[in-house]
């Protein structure tokens, strides 16, 4: 199976506080990833530099065989970013916002059909910023998908929405790993990473303190249930 | 080509529906004529001149709009951009900063040219202004005010830390340079002192190439201000690009 992205020993410091100490993973074509954490434990920080929105300070990234950080160009026309803090002009429409993103791509995925799938594309005309928090969520997550991509980062993909919202995107995803696609993904439901994903790091105060399946996390805690392994090996319980 | 297109198309209706530039580059020259032109009329520029006051102040008129856009409008706009992390999206995609750039760039041109369009028009049809000496050096003359105002305006956008400390900035600039320059205060009223001071300030020295054109005085008494501003503009190009920071 072909590694679409490989993280190797990066690191990274704000200061003399080690943000990211030596994160190794690789995903292959069609996983889905997931890098779990309490917050502050550094998952954030390692999205940005591995897309080197932030300088690494140490380690290497290659995805889809190339270096983000010099063929940035090359790499984000395959790659779908959406970040956890929304990030729009303040009187853009939704429209507007879907055009203006599909025009940054040689081959963009027909957006007026990416909302219909997340249903928001009744909201076409809106201003981003009137719509709902569930709403604007999922209009990141569809301007994330419109540069038909290979690879997708998707940073706290379902915070703000509701229980039938989660499935909905989920049976998405799904339906797009089906097809090939590979995902990276930050969660705080822990439903919602044993449903999608394959393999999971999970990271403590910058630190990889697990690195495997959901099953094998299960395995490694005197816990029967995904939630609690989670919270013993990131040790959020003891706070 | 295309993706510059559809920029330029939703990043322009989007400063539109903003309104502040066209308040305050188009509406606002388009007043400030109105009301000289109501004051001074036809009358010339002192007792024995060839040329009338309003001829005398066309030059600096058309500065207003360059002045909003490259010193309030994309300064802040580059600020908050970064600041609301709509760079940072733009930096996970294929577009380059320049491009970015470039899109706003022409929009705050388009402004510009707009009002200098609008100005000339109801100047002479109103007042029968003209332009006395040659249309090319007044076009040059503008071209060059245009494109040191908008680099200054990059270069602030770039190295504010947000939209809060670049509109402080900007309006540092703005301001004095929009009273004093001769933009909206005629320089011609100022006393010789005043004069010394404010020919410091690298509009003063745009204007009185427009000034020369259109009074039609030779443009060798423009040639110090034709270096400084050209001068002024590629310091300030090399330094925003240099400088440009996503986040």
């Amino acid at each position: 199976m072909r590694e679409v992205i490989k993280v190797e020993n990066l690191s990274k410091f704000y200061g003399k506080e080690q943000a990211v100490d030596n994160l190794n993973f690789s995903v292959e074509k069609g996983k889905v990833f997931g890098l779990l954490g309490a917050n502050g434990a550094g998952k954030s920080t390692s999205i940005e530099c591995i897309l080197g929105t932030r300088k690494a300070d140490g380690g290497t990234v290659q995805i889809l065989g190339k270096n983000p950080w010099t063929d940035r160009k090359e790499i984000f026309e395959k790659v779908g970013v959406q970040f956890q803090e929304a990030n729009y002009q303040q009187e853009i429409r939704v429209n507007e916002l879907c055009e203006e993103t599909a025009a940054l791509y040689k081959e963009p995925e027909n957006w007026e059909l990416l909302l219909s799938e997340f249903g928001i594309d009744k909201k076409k005309k809106n201003a981003v910023k009137d719509l709902s928090g569930g709403e604007r969520q999922r209009l990141f997550i569809v301007l994330a998908l419109i540069p038909k991509p290979e690879l997708v980062f998707l940073d706290e993909l379902t915070t703000g929405l509701d229980a039938k919202a989660r499935r909905g995107v989920w049976k998405i995803l799904e339906r797009l790993k089906a097809k090939g696609l590979t995902i990276i993904l930050t969660s705080h439901f822990m439903d919602e990473v044993e449903a999608l994903c394959d393999t999971i790091c999970i990271l403590r105060k910058g630190k990889t303190v697990f690195y495997g399946t959901v099953k094998e996390a299960i395995q490694e805690s005197p816990y029967e249930k995904f939630e609690d392994a989670y919270l013993w090996i990131s040790g959020e319980e003891e706070e | 080509m295309k993706t510059f297109k559809k920029m330029l198309k939703i990043e322009g209706r989007l400063s539109i529906r903003d309104m502040n530039m066209v308040i305050f580059a188009i509406i606002m020259p388009l007043v400030v004529l109105i009301i000289m032109g109501v004051i001074y009329g036809k009358k010339p520029a002192f007792d024995g001149a060839t040329y009338t006051f309003l001829e005398q102040s066309f030059g600096a008129l058309s500065t207003i709009a360059i002045c909003a856009g490259g010193l309030m409008g994309l300064p802040i706009m580059i600020a908050d951009y970064r600041e609301r992390k709509i760079l940072k999206r733009f930096q996970v995609t294929p577009i380059s900063a320049g491009m970015i750039l470039t899109v706003h760039l022409v929009i705050y041109s388009l402004y510009s040219l707009l009002s200098v369009v609008l100005l000339w028009i109801a100047a002479r049809v109103f007042w029968g202004v003209e332009i006395r000496g040659s249309l090319g050096v007044f076009v040059l003359g503008w071209f060059l005010v245009l494109v040191s105002m908008l680099s200054i305006g990059m270069l602030v956008g770039g190295v504010a830390k947000n939209s809060k400390q670049a509109s402080v900035i900007a309006s540092v600039l703005y301001f004095p340079m929009l009273v004093f320059s001769g933009a909206t205060l005629p320089y011609e009223v100022m006393p010789g002192g005043m004069q010394k001071v404010v020919d410091v300030m690298p509009l003063t020295q745009g204007i009185k190439i427009l000034k020369a054109a259109t009074l039609g005085e030779s443009v060798g008494q423009v040639f110090v201000p034709i270096v400084i501003m050209v001068a002024l503009a590629l310091i300030c190009i090399v330094c925003s690009v240099r400088y440009f920071r996503w986040e």
